[in-house]
């Protein structure tokens, strides 16, 4: 089986390639068979593709531990839903999951895209055939998913326990998906330059791929940062470490092109830095992959040295020159006349907005490279740890969700002071307001501080706009209060879907502030019967229990949480010892509530004396963190949802260049 | 309209203070992190400072859950230019004798003071090439 696996791999090498050869003759050619046949081999890769990750997944439910990969990364006693994780678990198989990805979004775009934008078509097959056969490539000469043992082992090593857990069912497939999504845009964009179609007409064909692309990308960073909440123990969730960075990255370019891309439409300005930004976020999605697996930058997180560094090295090199060359090679066509007229204008709103998001995004990488660079410069690794992120990203951050409640509301071109007074009169009062009962509650003056206030003004900005909204409906139409709201909503899906993804980032940032800011940490050992407070928690360690079962032991301590003299819960944090690769790991015990989540760890046991040594963390509002993302998710179904006039369309026209402006 | 010019000036204004931001912090964070090899040779001249420095566990001397006092040996992988380690803290899941680790802490009087120990996962990506 597994030689079927390797062939499919090795012949979708050849078609990708045949694919990227037949795209670019036939569109410099001008003819239309070539190009169906680079097209048509373009699905043949995909097809091929799949049967090799379904022969994979296939020797991974099977336990072909025969299979270095399977032996490698899943046991016989794994449960199933982890053995299919370990699909993506290991090196080889995560880039085959990429490949098959790219290929699958490769096939979706060609057939949105039959009868339209038959110009760029051929540049975008051909670009995103060159990126399938980088990874093919990988895949056929350097990691080789189907590699045999000399010798079957009786059992496998496992899946890192660290992995085993639900969340990270979900959270690669959503990165990799918001990573790989992030390449249709793109060979748009190279195809506008390729083909000298600079108009909007890529622009709006890829709107909707750019929010998908996006929308996975927050689901999946979102995602990571609840897998380490729950599961590495340290009672937070973001800890800037490499990896993380890397998908943090293409997510803030990504953020900010979303918004710029608007004032194009509108102004058809900015159109070399809407450019910029996508050519970016692709790029920077395969510097993550990069930086995951080279081992150049340690991280917990690294995969060990694995000889893929200089292929994406020289990988990277050749997208950011062909990027660049094409950029300057079209700059005279890009150059837009227009200009922003005012400091208080939309326009330039956004423009902060996007040095904002680009500053964080720079910041962001300047300290993840930093130890390469000092090495480079000084002969010396020096870091720098999550005190630089944090120090440098809060203000940053801060002057960020001011704009979030100024952008959408504040006039195009020049705002008069009769627009400021009407669109800002009750945001700024409801911050001031807010503010006010801040210090009244005598909350300290910092980022926390400034954080819920300016949540509050945009709020309000959104409320204002949902309320003006409605109520103009309601007299004009004479609609009732909730059926105008669904249909304000539903006409202009795009700005209300967006007003909704702004409260959602309203409620994380305030789980970030909050959670940082006043975050307590108690530890204390304890004999059986003591006591710990925790902030207002006052915490009995009660005893210890153990239990057993063929893949792992658990000892888990019994904690009763006590509240103003009454016991409220009991937890019970945890040490496992997972068996095959012999490890412990820590399961944490939470009581999340919306106010603050009490977290203990039970960070050592000692068996002899019955001591324990709890750890326990109070994280106030970090619950607002994961709702904030869920409101950000419904935000943006209701962005994407097609309207009535698209969906009257033919299906495979969704996202396509018909979709009229809305 | 708005002078192209005023606008440029505005953008500076904010790169540069992002800059200064950037300049700033990395300065006021910056730690050494040192490879075991480059660590031995400088370490009384680093004595005292904030630094990482990433080697492998030799001998583990002292692993008392009571107290939550550890003592170990970082090495080389073959055991040899041991440096004596004292953390005091809860020890990572990971942490174990032979395993890869990186101490964050303050040399001094012959002993790197760890503040932190943290652990790389072995396994993750890359399994080991020998075998179980």
């Amino acid at each position: 089986m597994a030689e079927v696996g390797r062939l499919a791999i090795c012949l979708a090498l050849l078609f990708a390639a045949y694919a990227v050869g037949a795209a670019v003759v036939g569109a410099r050619r001008r003819s239309a068979a070539v190009v169906r046949s680079a097209e048509h081999a373009a699905y043949a890769a995909f097809a091929l593709v799949a049967v090799a990750t379904a022969v994979l997944l296939h020797a991974l439910l099977t336990h072909d531990f025969s299979l270095e990969y399977v032996a490698a990364y899943s046991s016989s006693t794994l449960p199933t839903r982890y053995t299919v994780a370990a699909l993506w678990g290991g090196q080889q198989g995560s880039l085959l999951f990429w490949a098959f990805m790219l290929t699958l979004f490769t096939t979706i775009v060609q057939l949105q895209n039959r009868e339209r934008n038959r110009v760029l078509m051929p540049w975008v097959t051909a670009t995103l055939m060159v990126t399938a056969v980088f990874f093919l490539g990988l895949l056929t000469f350097i990691a080789n998913p189907f590699e045999r043992l000399p010798v079957p082992a009786a059992e496998g090593q496992d899946l890192n326990p660290l992995l085993q857990n639900y969340w990270m069912m979900i959270h690669p497939p959503s990165l990799y998906t918001g990573y790989v999504s992030a390449s249709v845009p793109f060979a748009f964009a190279i195809a506008a330059l390729a083909a000298g179609r600079l108009g909007d007409q890529w622009i709006r064909t890829v709107r909707r791929w750019a929010l998908f692309s996006w929308a996975f990308l927050t689901l999946g960073n979102l995602l990571g940062a609840r897998w380490a909440y729950e599961v590495l123990g340290w009672g937070g969730y973001w800890a800037w470490d490499p990896v993380e960075n890397a998908a943090f990255m293409p997510w803030l370019v990504s953020t900010a092109y979303l918004h710029s891309v608007m004032i194009q439409e509108k102004k058809d300005m900015l159109r070399v830095w809407n450019m910029v930004l996508v050519l970016l976020t692709f790029t920077l999605t395969i510097f993550g992959t990069f930086l995951t697996r080279s081992g150049v930058i340690s991280s917990v997180h690294s995969f060990t040295q694995s000889g893929l560094g200089p292929y994406f090295i020289g990988f990277l090199a050749m997208v950011i020159a062909i990027s660049l060359g094409l950029v300057i090679y079209r700059l005279p066509e890009l150059r837009t006349h227009a200009t922003v007229e005012s400091f208080l204008s939309r326009e330039s709103a956004f423009l902060f907005n996007n040095l904002m998001l680009v500053g964080i995004a720079f910041a962001v990488f300047w300290g993840t490279v930093f130890p390469v660079l000092s090495e480079w410069v000084r002969g010396v690794k020096i870091t720098v740890g999550p005190p630089f992120f944090n120090r440098v990203n809060a203000p940053l951050g801060v002057a960020l969700l001011f704009l979030t409640g100024v952008g959408p509301v504040i006039a195009w071109r020049r705002a008069s002071p009769r627009n400021l007074w009407r669109a800002f009169a009750v945001p700024v009062g409801a911050g001031l307001v807010a503010a006010l009962a801040l210090a009244i509650a005598r909350v300290p003056f910092g980022y926390a501080f400034a954080t819920f206030a300016l949540g509050c003004f945009v709020l309000g900005t959104v409320g204002q706009e949902f309320w003006r909204g409605v109520r103009a409906r309601q007299a004009m139409l004479r609609e009732s209060a909730p059926r105008a709201l669904t249909r304000l909503v539903g006409k202009n899906r795009r700005r209300y879907g967006g007003y909704i993804i702004h409260v959602g980032v309203v409620a994380v940032f305030v789980g970030i502030a909050a959670s940082s800011a006043f975050r307590i940490e108690a530890q204390k050992t304890l004999r059986t019967g003591e006591e710990m407070d925790a902030g207002k928690f006052r915490l009995r360690y009660e005893r210890i229990t153990t239990a057993e079962d063929a893949h792992v032991s658990r000892l888990q301590a019994i904690v009763s949480v006590w509240l103003d003299g009454r016991q409220i819960a009991t937890l019970a944090p945890e040490k496992r010892f997972y068996k095959k690769p012999q490890q412990p790991t820590t399961e944490v015990a939470m009581r999340s509530t919306l106010g603050e989540d009490l977290y203990l760890v039970l960070g050592s046991y000692d068996p002899p004396s019955g001591l324990a040594t709890i750890l326990a963390y109070v994280n106030p509002l970090v619950s607002w963190l994961w709702i904030g993302g869920i409101v950000m998710a419904i935000g943006t179904v209701i962005t994407m949802w097609p309207s009535a006039a698209e969906r009257r369309a033919p299906a495979y026209e969704l996202g396509g260049a018909r979709v009229p402006a809305e | 309209m708005l002078d192209r010019r005023r606008f440029f000036v505005g953008g500076a204004a904010i790169a540069v203070f992002l800059g200064y931001l950037v300049f700033y912090f990395t300065r006021a964070t910056a730690m050494y992190y040192f490879e075991l090899d480059e660590f031995l040779p400088r370490r009384e001249a680093l004595a005292g400072q904030a630094l990482r420095v990433k080697g492998w566990v030799a001998t583990v001397s002292l692993d008392d859950p009571a107290t939550n006092e550890l003592r170990f040996e970082l090495a080389r992988q073959d055991g040899s230019g041991a440096v004596p380690v004292a953390y005091h803290g809860i020890k990572p899941d990971m942490f174990a004798a032979g395993r890869e680790v990186v101490v964050e802490g303050k040399y001094e009087g012959g002993t790197l003071a760890a503040r932190q120990v943290m652990t790389s996962c072995p396994s993750k990506y890359e399994a080991k090439k020998e075998g179980a």
